[in-house]
């Protein structure tokens, strides 16, 4: 579906990557209550100073921003049906992104999202692709076996990003480009909601230095560098850098807007070698995405040749071969062929071998028969990817059920298990447009937890989230607060149990506003209100940036901003409060992934 | 049209001498550019804002580029914080007199200024308000021209004139991809090659390199409130119809040049706000100018004390002056904190 039809325009380049890696570590941070581990008596420099010191151990950018910012990127190419063409007078044009790079699950790597105002692709006034966000870019099909010449940190890894942006929030300017003019005569039809932007991240690099290795010397000597920069004081990020292919094409109604909904093939190698990949039958014509799949195996990023990978339609066992639906030779998934067309290739089908892929699952394995990726026909994928709920409260959530990259009809079963625990903890069936609904409820004391999704009658729990098979949601529940809300709204409160949080983790705040100065606090009362609103939580300047603020804080902190400060003076005193109890096996769990 | 002294270029000695007014030139773009951004409030005119701060940080990343050869060839910056009201060094204008630079709020005179600063030597002239072709001086030079001179010059230079790795200021903590090591000749020349580019755009397009608007047509779309699109006519371009959406009503009340404003007689919030600008400015200098001679972890310290200059900016722009329908912006009056830069 989506972006595998034409016309669709290519884009490749460069991202950095700026997270600020404290609350990565629960010896810093504690997602279930979602506060910084501040130690009794601790103060916020002398908490600053210990995430420098944890530099060395692997937290690598205790300055970072959350920032994620597109460089040296601009459009590739296009494909109007006829291939990849690169004279298309859109083809060079700049292309501009800028978002905060967030985790739903702070400690883990499978539910990174990143919140933004707008794509740019292109510049005003000149062909161009003008997109407002109306819903955040989501991560997933994280592949950690991508390329096992770049093992630093996650440089081993890749992602796929995506999100979409209907009509009334784009703005089109084809001008002389053939390829915009065709993406603007394909957009208009009914069924068409808007557009899809999906992009591939990969290779990163860390401490701007491609040859460091986990556990190196070299690495540990750019840690200390950091480490003595750091010290030096000022504001000292140390982005890292990735490598972005991406497309965008059609975004048609029922198709998810934030991870591909088309046919999808599932890794199938031991050691999931190739990634997940996903296709879409038009006609004549079978388009993959192999854009998150094939490895690199060098610092050349040349591409891990298979050999000829050849697409098979399958009987229901999932060995007889049906149809031989093509084949695909070295040089149309090597770097240069992944490059032109971001990973995306086309095969050309007879009418029998088309016939035949339209009901059958389609597998693609090597010349000599290996497996390597194999088509799983219903996929039941979430629309809240990440959803944050506040302690005490549900929200309703839909899952879209899809067969072989369509919708499904009513009837089929859904069945939610707990990631952690791999219990059931509901089910519920499709109805006519293939969705089933779900109460999504908190939890108490505040947590993350991710839940897999299975389609199908018969469900089996599976082994473990596998974000390379398993389509999977994360809910995160901010705790009530309800003792902070009830504090007295002094600046001494107001510091220490809501502001003190960020002023710890996020140093990069004092290039914006000084958290621990009364005076600058109150200046920027409307202004924080505003950034803290949960009605621009989707906003890529949203306060929090981490998207943590339990809704205790922000009573508190409204009820400060609200007050005149001579009155908030003559507050009594807040009475005392229960420590938290810090949620144990979660920290362990955490511990064991450092 | 700001235009440059040229003189004989023979000496490496010349070539620093030269690359030192280029960093001056870069440096001095800042403060006007800044003044007038700071102006405007935060959520209104966006699109000019947005355009203001994209030149800016490619002046600042054309600044330390410039370092960046300078050090190559042995040299040691030294910034020159300048005065203003007053003149970019070595800077002629278009009658062949020094051009006054000025601190203005967002206006038209504010981009008239920078429209001044950033022209290229034939500005592409589109349909809709043709611009006036300029006179060159006959010992002046467009800053493109300069660093044509100066690229020439580098070029002839032998392979052991460089040196490899002296403190060079890369992209590792900021503006990623932009800033990059000149360790050899042709670093040098792509360092040019952008700094013209971004500045001027090429001689038949309004693009720079990168395919985005170079710095006077930024400047232009502000200027006539009109975008600059891309149409079917002899010169591939024409102002609008699409407006910017510039309100020049929508900035502060900043009164212009607060360097020659006399602040004792404003309060004294005015006169404390002025003085915390004052040394936020002071302290970015010092510390650029110690990242630019090769002190680690310096260029930190001057991003954040120019975020601090921001925070001190918009206190100071929502500080009354004695007429209370008036505020100043940042004077960007130097005063050393640590014997940095030179005077």
């Amino acid at each position: 579906m989506s972006v595998l039809e034409t016309p669709r325009i290519y884009f490749r380049g460069e991202i950095a990557w700026d997270p600020i890696t404290t609350n990565n570590d629960p010896d810093f941070y504690n997602e279930n209550t979602a506060e910084s581990v501040i130690s009794p008596g601790e103060t916020v420099q002398a908490y600053r100073e210990s995430a420098i010191q944890a530099v060395p151990t692997g937290l690598w950018n205790p300055h970072g921003t959350h920032r994620s910012i597109f460089f040296d990127t601009e459009i590739s190419g296009a494909d109007l049906g006829a291939g990849t063409i690169t004279d298309d007078p859109f083809v060079g044009s700049p292309c501009g992104f800028l978002g905060m790079l967030v985790d739903c699950e702070p400690y883990g790597a499978w539910s990174s999202q990143q919140f933004f105002d707008s794509m740019q692709f292109g510049i005003a006034g000149g062909c161009q692709i003008s997109c407002a966000r109306t819903m955040r870019a989501v991560a997933r099909y994280i592949n950690f076996v991508r390329n096992s010449h770049n093992r630093m940190i996650a440089g081993v890894g890749s992602v796929i990003w995506q999100t979409s942006f209907p009509k009334a929030a784009l703005q089109l300017d084809a001008h002389d480009s053939p390829a915009l003019i065709a993406l603007n005569k394909a957009i208009a039809a009914k069924d068409v909601l808007g557009l899809t932007v999906r992009w591939n991240t990969y290779r990163t690099i860390y401490y701007d230095n491609p040859c460091l290795r986990n556990g190196s010397a070299a690495t540990a000597a750019a840690a200390a560098a950091l480490e003595a920069k750091l010290n030096e004081g000022g504001f000292q990020p140390n982005p890292a850098r990735g490598l972005v292919v991406g497309v965008i094409g059609l975004w048609r109604k029922s198709e998810p807007a934030q991870e591909p909904g088309d046919r999808a093939l599932l890794a199938a190698l031991p050691g999931e070698v190739v990634a997940s990949a996903f296709a879409r039958l038009d006609r004549d014509r079978l388009t993959i995405d192999l854009g998150n799949s094939i490895p690199e195996v060098d610092e050349l990023l040349s591409k891990q040749d298979f050999g000829d990978l050849k697409a098979v339609a399958v009987a229901a066992d999932g060995v007889t071969v049906l149809a031989k639906l093509g084949s695909l030779d070295y040089h149309q998934y090597d770097r240069n062929s992944y490059e032109r067309a971001s990973g995306i290739v086309t095969l050309r089908l007879d009418a029998k071998a088309a016939k035949a892929a339209k009901g059958a699952n389609i597998q693609i394995r090597t010349g000599d028969g290996v497996l390597v990726l194999a088509e799983q026909a219903l996929r039941a994928l979430p629309t809240d990817h990440n959803l944050y709920l506040d302690e005490g409260k549900s929200a309703q959530s839909f899952i879209q059920v899809f067969k072989h990259g369509a919708p499904v009809g009513a009837g089929t079963l859904v069945t939610i298990y707990d990631g952690n625990s791999l219990a059931s903890v509901g089910s519920a069936t499709t109805n006519s447009s293939g969705v089933a609904a779900f109460t999504m409820s908190s939890i108490a004391g505040g947590a993350v937890e991710p839940y897999i999704l299975v389609a199908g009658p018969n469900p089996v729990a599976p082994a473990q989230l596998d974000p390379q098979t398993t389509p999977y949601m994360y809910v995160r529940t901010l705790p009530a607060d309800a003792a902070t809300a009830a504090l007295p709204p002094t600046w001494d409160n107001v510091y220490a149990k809501v502001l003190a949080n960020w002023n710890a983790m996020a140093p990069c705040m004092d290039n914006w506003l000084r958290l621990n100065d009364e005076a600058q606090v109150r200046a920027y009362a409307p202004v924080l209100k505003q950034l803290t609103d949960p009605g621009n939580f989707e906003a890529y300047r949203f306060m929090p940036v981490t998207r943590d603020m339990t809704p205790g804080e922000r009573t508190l902190l409204y009820a400060f901003l609200d007050s005149a400060p001579a009155a908030a003076l003559e507050m009594a005193e807040a009475p005392a409060q229960k420590p938290r109890l810090r949620n144990l096996e979660k920290m362990s769990r955490a511990m064991r992934s450092r | 049209m700001i235009r440059l002294e040229l003189k004989p270029l023979e000496t490496i000695q010349d070539a620093w001498t030269m690359l030192e007014q280029a960093i001056g030139v870069e440096f001095g773009t800042l403060p006007p550019y800044l003044y007038a951004m700071f102006s405007i409030p935060p959520g209104q005119n966006v699109p000019s804002a947005s355009r203001i701060k994209s030149v800016l940080l490619q002046e600042m990343v054309h600044m330390c580029l410039a370092c960046n050869i300078l050090n190559a060839i042995g040299g040691a910056p030294a910034l020159k914080p300048p005065s203003y009201p007053g003149f970019l060094p070595g800077g002629i204008g278009p009658d062949g007199k020094p051009l006054k630079i000025r601190l203005l709020r967002l206006s038209r005179e504010a981009m008239k200024q920078a429209m001044d600063i950033e022209e290229p030597v034939d500005p592409l002239d589109f349909p809709d308000a043709p611009l006036e072709a300029l006179a060159a001086g006959p010992t002046a030079v467009t800053i493109g021209e300069f660093y044509a001179a100066l690229d020439a010059f580098l070029a002839t230079l032998p392979g052991q004139a460089w040196k490899s790795n002296r403190n060079q200021i890369t992209d590792d903590q900021f503006f990623a991809g932009q800033l990059f090591a000149v360790n050899a000749y042709p670093d040098a020349h792509r360092a040019i090659s952008i700094i013209v580019s971004e500045g001027e755009g090429a001689k038949d397009t309004p693009l720079d390199f990168q395919d985005e608007l170079a710095h006077f047509y930024r400047f232009s779309e502000i200027y006539r409130d009109k975008v600059l699109t891309k149409a079917k006519n002899k010169q591939g371009y024409q102002w609008g119809p699409r407006k910017l959406g510039v309100d020049w009503t929508k900035v502060f009340p900043c009164i212009p040049d607060p360097g020659v404003h006399d602040f004792s007689k404003e309060p004294a919030e005015a006169q404390a706000a002025q003085a915390a600008c004052n040394l936020a400015y002071s302290r970015m200098v010092d510390a650029l100018q110690s990242a630019m001679t090769g002190t680690a972890g310096q260029l930190g310290v001057a991003v954040r004390a120019m975020f601090d200059l921001r925070l001190a900016a918009q206190v100071a722009l929502r500080t009354p002056l004695r007429d209370p329908k008036l505020v100043a912006g940042p004077a960007f009056v130097y005063t050393p904190t640590s014997g940095g830069a030179s005077q």
